[in-house]
């Protein structure tokens, strides 16, 4: 995970959005369909592409991509 | 960080063009990392099975733990095969009430597949602290009594199939058993408990099994901890992935989309080296290491082919030196007996598949076609989509493992039709030979000396009959897909019957070929389906078995026939049948024929009938 635009645009692939529709600011849970499945989703998608143990009972708690970008990259 | 592909697919639900792209999913998921698979049917679980030319196939889902997570992977390997499934989720932990209450909405969705995702917390969450191998035998055996008891009761009264799963015994439970003997009993009494499992599929043929102990063996974990204590998903999302995996298997043949013929290429695929180049004692097969995995390849393919699948050859060689290695090379394990046809010319393969697919009167989509080169598989690919490509390595230690990947042949029975089956379609070759010495086409059947029999369906025949509603597309009224159990319902039930056809010709006997669904209300008989293998189309097999049955039900004191016809995509060739042969139409899909004046079979089809035909 180099930048958080590249985890943004994860977020956005994830879902298939346009961009406009996700930024670092974006609370995940406003997305539309967005469930506790897509965040365990992203998990797995994180842990592959950074190689790092991320802590699931935390991501939990995130709201915003830029909550998620700091986790990844901190964990 | 996402695959091409994945991207490809998340564009196109950007733009608003995934329902309009929807023909070109198949080919991107083949292509597309197995990690991957999950995340596109993320995507493609928002397409509405009615805006895309896609079979939708409803889809239960309940289990121990959190099971939405299964949709994803689902709809991925759905798509795989052109379905998409209409998932309809259940409760957490809730498949006792779920598959227990026959009023409840998972019961009553009309689901095609019921999925009830068993996972080792069914038993270790029962379990006191601390445990014993006694605790874990009684708590498996209650679980098991619940299992076999929502299993008879879904087989009863349910429509569909109910699929359950073995389950897998974590390390992580296993070894917090100290001493020796109690983890042996512990391994022992589990096994005991799946084989438990398994065989409720001998018992009920609407109920599948997952094994997932093969799976597991594949090196997939078992159990992702933090997933499983977090989120409850008690199995691994990679043994969920491969899971999914088998239940598009299961999807693919329950809608009549198994596979029928394997078509292999032969340099490097079946043998190693190029036989136009290194000459019949210069090929690879057996005597060396590289060789051994070749004819074990064969043997694989052969055993594949000894139950019903038709086996043929697309090689760009000439035929002579072919034959010579299939009739006279000391090592080969497939000789030129196992294939059904043997096409060895330098035209592109595509052309020689859809010939092949011809002469074989088959669809392409039966079709599985097996080569190492890039090119002749991606131009098979682009040319032929319906066409299901596997390519194989220059590895051919790989080849079995690549063929039997996508488990493409899967059958609800083996039957005798199927150890039968190629001797019966190289007489069909044979068949087309002795045609083209007619002008006419009179003429020609009037020498085939066609003979049929029409009777009331045997105990015997049940499984074949079904497997006759499973595989027949295009000669397929209504294509109504029926299990065993089902069709052997239909034949004792009151009103209602099941009628054969057997055929046999100068050629030899084609075995039972076709069926008719009947029912009966008072005077007025509906033949709610009437199907026809493809092998025997156009010989006045259809119009003499539909006579027999006018005049059996007329004799029977009937005073009308009701045909009913549903098209698809592959029947739209008999759309006209009844109409064609004295009925009426009265509605939509619906033909009536007054059985005043019937007429009779075509004079060089030669009829027998069994009595207590229309039932």
């Amino acid at each position: 995970m180099n930048d958080i635009d590249e985890l943004v645009e994860l977020v956005r692939d994830l879902l298939g959005l346009p961009a406009s529709a996700v930024d670092a600011r974006t609370e995940l849970g406003s997305l539309p369909g967005w469930d506790s499945v897509h965040l365990l989703r992203l998990l797995t998608v994180l842990e592959q592409r950074t190689g790092r143990d991320i802590p699931l009972p935390d991501l939990l708690d995130v709201s915003t991509v830029e909550d998620v970008y700091r986790m990844a990259v901190t964990a | 960080m996402l695959s091409a592909e994945v991207r490809r697919l998340a564009d196109w639900q950007r733009d608003g063009e995934l329902a309009g792209n929807f023909a070109a999913v198949p080919a991107l998921l083949a292509g597309m990392p197995d990690t991957d698979i999950a995340l596109a049917g993320h995507l493609l679980s928002r397409v509405d099975p009615d805006e895309v030319d896609a079979r939708a196939v409803t889809v239960a889902i309940t289990g121990h733990g959190t099971v939405a997570g299964l949709v994803a992977p689902l709809t991925g390997e759905f798509a795989r095969h052109g379905l998409l499934p209409r998932p309809v989720v259940g409760g957490f932990d809730s498949y006792v009430s779920d598959l227990g209450d026959p009023d409840g909405e998972l019961r009553r969705c009309g689901a095609e597949l019921t999925l009830c995702l068993l996972d080792p917390m069914v038993v270790f969450d029962e379990l006191p602290s601390p445990w014993t191998a006694a605790h874990v035998w009684e708590a498996l055996t209650r679980k098991l009594d619940l299992v076999e008891r929502l299993a008879a009761g879904f087989a009863d009264g349910g429509s569909g199939t109910l699929v359950l799963n073995t389950l897998p015994l974590p390390r992580t439970f296993a070894v917090q058993l100290l001493d020796r003997r109690s983890r042996a009993e512990l391994g022992a009494l589990w096994r005991e408990g799946n084989a438990r499992l398994l065989r409720l599929v001998a018992d009920h043929d609407a109920v599948e099994v997952v094994d997932l102990d093969p799976l597991l063996a594949d090196g997939v974990p078992a159990v992702d901890e933090r997933m499983a204590r977090y989120a409850k998903v008690n199995l691994s999302p990679a043994l969920l992935a491969r899971y999914a995996r088998e239940v598009g298997h299961l999807a693919r043949r329950a809608t009549g989309k198994t596979r029928k013929c394997l078509v292999l290429d032969l340099d490097d695929t079946l043998w190693g080296g190029v036989l136009s180049e290194d000459g019949p004692e210069g090929i690879a097969v057996g005597g060396s290491r590289h060789g051994e995995a070749f004819v074990a390849f064969q043997h694989v393919v052969r055993q594949i082919g000894a139950q019903g699948v038709l086996l043929a050859v697309a090689s760009k060689n000439d035929e002579g030196p072919v034959l010579d290695v299939l009739r006279r090379h000391p090592d080969m394990a497939l000789r030129e007996a196992d294939f059904v046809r043997i096409a060895a010319s330098w035209d592109p393969k595509h052309q020689v598949l859809r010939k092949l697919a011809d002469a074989l009167g088959i669809g392409l989509d039966s079709l599985v076609f097996v080569d190492d080169n890039a090119t002749e598989c991606g131009l098979v690919g682009q040319e032929l989509p319906e066409v299901a490509v596997v390519r194989v390595t220059a590895e051919p230690a790989l080849h079995c493992a690549a063929l039997l990947r996508d488990d493409w042949f899967g059958l609800d029975a083996v039957t005798d039709a199927d150890t039968a089956r190629t001797a019966l379609y190289r007489d069909e070759s044979r068949r087309a030979d002795f045609r083209e010495h007619f002008d006419v086409v009179e003429d020609y059947l009037a020498e085939l000396g066609v003979r049929i029999r029409v009777g009331a369906v045997r105990d015997r025949e049940v499984d074949r009959v079904s497997q006759i509603t499973l595989r027949t597309n295009q000669f397929n009224l209504t294509t109504t897909r029926l299990r065993p159990d089902e069709v052997r319902a239909l034949s004792t039930a009151p009103g209602s019957s099941v009628v054969v056809i057997d055929s046999a010709d100068r050629f030899g006997d084609n075995g039972l070929v076709g069926a008719f669904f009947l029912r009966r209300r008072g005077d007025r008989v509906d033949i709610d389906n009437f199907l026809l293998s493809c092998r025997v189309f156009a010989r006045g097999i259809e119009q003499a078995g539909l006579a027999t049955v006018l005049r059996q039900a007329r004799d029977s004191g009937a005073t009308a026939v009701f045909g009913h016809y549903e098209p698809t995509a592959k029947n739209g060739r008999f759309r006209h049948f009844y109409r064609d042969n004295g009925f009426v139409a009265v509605s939509d899909g619906v033909f009536r024929h007054d059985l005043a004046d019937i007429a009779p079979p075509p004079h060089h089809v030669l009829v027998t009938t069994d009595p207590g035909g229309t039932g």
